[in-house]
């Protein structure tokens, strides 16, 4: 008895199309668009397609143009000319140690204070775990630019909420937003306010991933609370803990909707952000090449400072 | 014949789709040349708030007498609408609306540095209006091509509005000050009688409003540039406007509005006892504030010399046509219609309070009509009689943005430091002429 031809020999390959192996290649030799290996490829496509458009020919297009200056399209190769501007811009710098001086005091406070919280929250003696946790991240779903106002209605010198909070206390009102320091100050107090739930909520995560074990462990071995923070919370924390310093780096480095609302980069360029120069280069006077230019000094600041925190803080297994 | 495609294909069709994409992007060469004398079909008109209103009031007319042409006027929002025209000119005029409702203080921006951005409406016949706008306006039309790009809309002469309750509380007649020295002493009176401020201003240049300053210059005949463009923000004139700002702030008579809404808000509540300010404030503090109906006045501004002029263009808005535009003519004859005759350019005023710079548009009685918010004054009055006597228009050139920011750092720390005015202002001057090049003047 003859067996069925299709219980023996493969299946006839319909007219024009030859089968496919598992390498996607077809017995006559030609490759094959849909295989195991090409559809990964072809799903990650259309967000290659929009990288490229949207953001690597920007970033192209913008190199090119901080080497030139003009107007309009009538732009002329002028080499590393507006680098050279760029030393030599006593705006540039004065913004640089603005955005470095809020960087220095802001993302220290803000992690800190965001860790606290963390471990607050993380508490099982703490009532009403949820409802706390939603109140310490409303703020960061506060638009950036609503923070910025709302915050320089509260800190008016004459007219603002906590002055009069101050008043009650017999405090003298603080000219929070006219002088250079408490300028300063007030552009803290929004940024914290703003990403310290944020930053909580990740800590949060964190911690709670931590094995409870290493703890239970920690303690039988007589370790106390300080000590089980530091010798089992940081180092299980550390992945943690460089991905919001580099964030926050990044974001303090970007700065621009909160002070651009708040003081407008005043009183006397004191809060003056990179970015905030960058744009009023851009946007208000029209000088793309030499806009370009800070944006380019400010992603190379950006890569050496992401660099030298992935270095110092990520190595130590 | 195979229907499938190869990887090969593929990738073809994905180098020439990509390659496409990009000479698309890089061939765009920003002229703003890619627009066509259209004379029919759906217009677009940015502008906002009530400028806006004013302007959609025009449209059924206008789509009444030019069949074939439609008029979407949107509310873009002030300043937003700066940063859309600017990205649009940037990208060769991709995205602009047909007309454009321009400042002043951006207009010869735009003109020097998208040289082609905005339209040539001299091709149009727009130098037959030359004469037909207040004076001083046209040549702030014109850009380096000598071709007129905008109609002049608005035109805001400079009055200062007071409270006649305080001044009547301080035992103050206005009548009886004719320049800021008599008026800071009339600020101290003031002050001590009803414990109101004289007037507000951002010490912290947050928004660098420097509209005070830069009157109290206009009222020399000063600018931040001379006509040949030098940099005269270290001028006598300035510095004498920068120590006018710094007596009325060390006698204590100036509140700090820095904050979004401050300035309104001291307003509302009465703790300012005089608002400078040009004409288009006459609607909007009448609209703002009803509940002070009666309380307000306006007068001449007080000279900044002694014996000084008392009349001055504090600023003008434009309405000009994108040079990309497809409909660039049916454009113009919107641009035409409402601007050019005094029916359409009062309606205008009517619905949205822009101060017209048509001249004949002032013939229309609602100028000498006496007005309830004023306590029955003529107040429109004065500001008509003013554009009539010689002024300067300002100019304001491609690089006012920065001197404003500069002109804003000196005023900052004269009001928070205590700097010298002269000093403060040389500084900026020299700032000024380093990131733009340009002469200071002798």
């Amino acid at each position: 008895m003859s067996l069925a031809p299709s219980e023996h020999a493969p299946a006839a390959a319909p007219a024009g199309r030859g089968t496919i192996d598992q390498t996607g290649r077809t017995r006559t030799g030609r490759r094959r668009l849909l295989t195991p290996t090409s559809v990964p490829y072809l799903l990650i496509m259309p967000a290659v397609l929009g990288f490229a458009i949207f953001k690597a020919y920007p970033i192209v297009a913008s190199l090119w143009i901080s080497l030139t200056t003009g107007n309009g399209a009538d732009r002329h190769f002028t080499g590393l000319d507006n680098y050279q501007r760029l030393l030599h811009d006593p705006l540039f710098w004065t913004a640089l140690k603005n955005t470095a001086l809020i960087l220095v005091v802001q993302v220290p406070l803000m992690l800190g204070l965001a860790l606290l919280v963390a471990l607050g929250l993380n508490s099982t003696k703490v009532w009403l775990r949820p409802l706390w946790r939603l109140g310490v991240f409303v703020p960061s779903l506060t638009g950036l630019v609503a923070a910025g106002v709302m915050f320089s209605v509260i800190l008016n010198r004459d007219a603002g909420l906590l002055n009069w909070v101050l008043s009650l206390f017999g405090i003298d009102r603080v000219n929070w937003l006219g002088s250079p320091f408490w300028a300063r100050i007030g552009v803290v107090l929004v940024i914290t306010w703003h990403y310290t739930g944020y930053n909580a909520v990740i800590y949060l995560a964190g911690l709670q991933g931590i094995p409870q074990e290493l703890y239970e462990a920690a303690k039988v071995d007589g370790a106390g609370p300080i000590r089980r923070f530091v010798s089992i919370t940081v180092p299980q924390l550390r992945p943690i803990l460089l991905l919001t310093v580099v964030l926050s780096t990044i974001g303090t480095l970007q700065l621009f909707d909160e002070p651009y609302v708040l003081t407008g980069g005043g009183p006397d360029n004191s809060t003056l952000t990179v970015t905030m120069y960058l744009y009023n280069n851009g946007f208000k006077y029209f000088d793309f090449g030499y806009a370009s230019a800070l944006a380019y000094a400010l992603a190379l600041i950006v890569a050496v400072l992401g660099l030298l925190q992935v270095r110092l803080m990520g190595e130590r297994k | 014949m195979s229907h499938q495609l190869s990887r090969r294909r593929l990738l073809q069709l994905a180098t020439a789709s990509a390659a496409g994409l990009g000479l698309a992007a890089c061939g765009d060469n920003g002229s703003g040349n890619a627009g066509g004398d259209g004379d029919s079909g759906r217009i677009v008109v940015w502008s906002w708030t009530t400028a806006a209103e004013g302007l959609r009031s025009v449209v059924p007319s206008f789509e009444r007498d030019n069949p074939g042409i439609k008029v979407d006027v949107q509310d873009v929002g002030n300043p937003a609408i700066w940063d859309k025209i600017t990205v649009g000119l940037a990208s060769g005029g991709k995205g602009l609306a047909d007309v454009l409702h321009i400042g002043v203080d951006y207009l010869p921006s735009y003109l020097d540095k998208f040289p082609d951005g905005i339209a040539d409406l001299s091709e149009f016949g727009a130098d037959k209006y030359q004469d037909a706008f207040a004076k001083g306006l046209w040549p702030t039309v014109i850009g380096t091509d000598k071709a007129a790009h905008a109609l002049p809309w608005e035109v805001n002469p400079l009055g200062l509005f007071y409270r006649h309750d305080h001044f009547e509380k301080a035992g103050v007649d206005p009548d009886g000050i004719s320049d800021w020295n008599g008026m800071t002493t009339a600020g101290s009176k003031i002050l001590d009688a009803t414990g109101v401020r004289l007037l507000g201003l951002d010490k912290t240049g947050a928004t660098q409003d420097m509209d005070f300053f830069q009157n109290l210059m206009q009222l020399q005949d000063a600018f931040y540039f001379d006509r040949a463009g030098r940099i005269t923000l270290a001028s006598p004139a300035a510095v004498k406007a920068l120590t006018i700002i710094k007596r009325l702030n060390d006698a204590g008579l100036i509140a700090d509005t820095a904050g979004q809404g401050t300035e309104k808000r001291l307003l509302g509540q009465g703790k300012l006892a005089t608002y400078a300010e040009a004409a288009w404030a006459v609607e909007y503090l009448a609209s703002t504030f009803p509940e002070q109906k009666g309380k307000w006045r306006s007068m001449q501004p007080p000279a900044a010399v002694p014996r000084g002029k008392r009349n001055a263009i504090v600023n003008s808005t434009y309405l000009a046509v994108a040079g990309s535009s497809t409909r660039r003519r049916a454009a113009w004859r919107f641009i035409e219609y409402a601007l050019t005759q005094p029916a359409q350019i009062n309606r205008m005023f009517a619905s949205g309070g822009v101060f017209p710079a048509l001249d004949a548009a002032y013939d229309d009685p609602r100028f000498s009509a006496p007005h309830p918010f004023y306590g029955g004054q003529k107040v429109l009055k004065p500001f008509v009689e003013s554009l009539s006597a010689p002024a300067r228009a300002s100019n304001f050139t491609g690089d006012y943005a920065r001197a404003l920011k500069f002109a804003s750092d000196a005023q900052s720390q004269v009001l928070i430091k205590g700097a010298d005015p002269a000093d403060a202002l040389r500084k900026a001057a020299e700032q000024l002429a380093q990131q733009t090049g340009r002469k200071l003047a002798a």
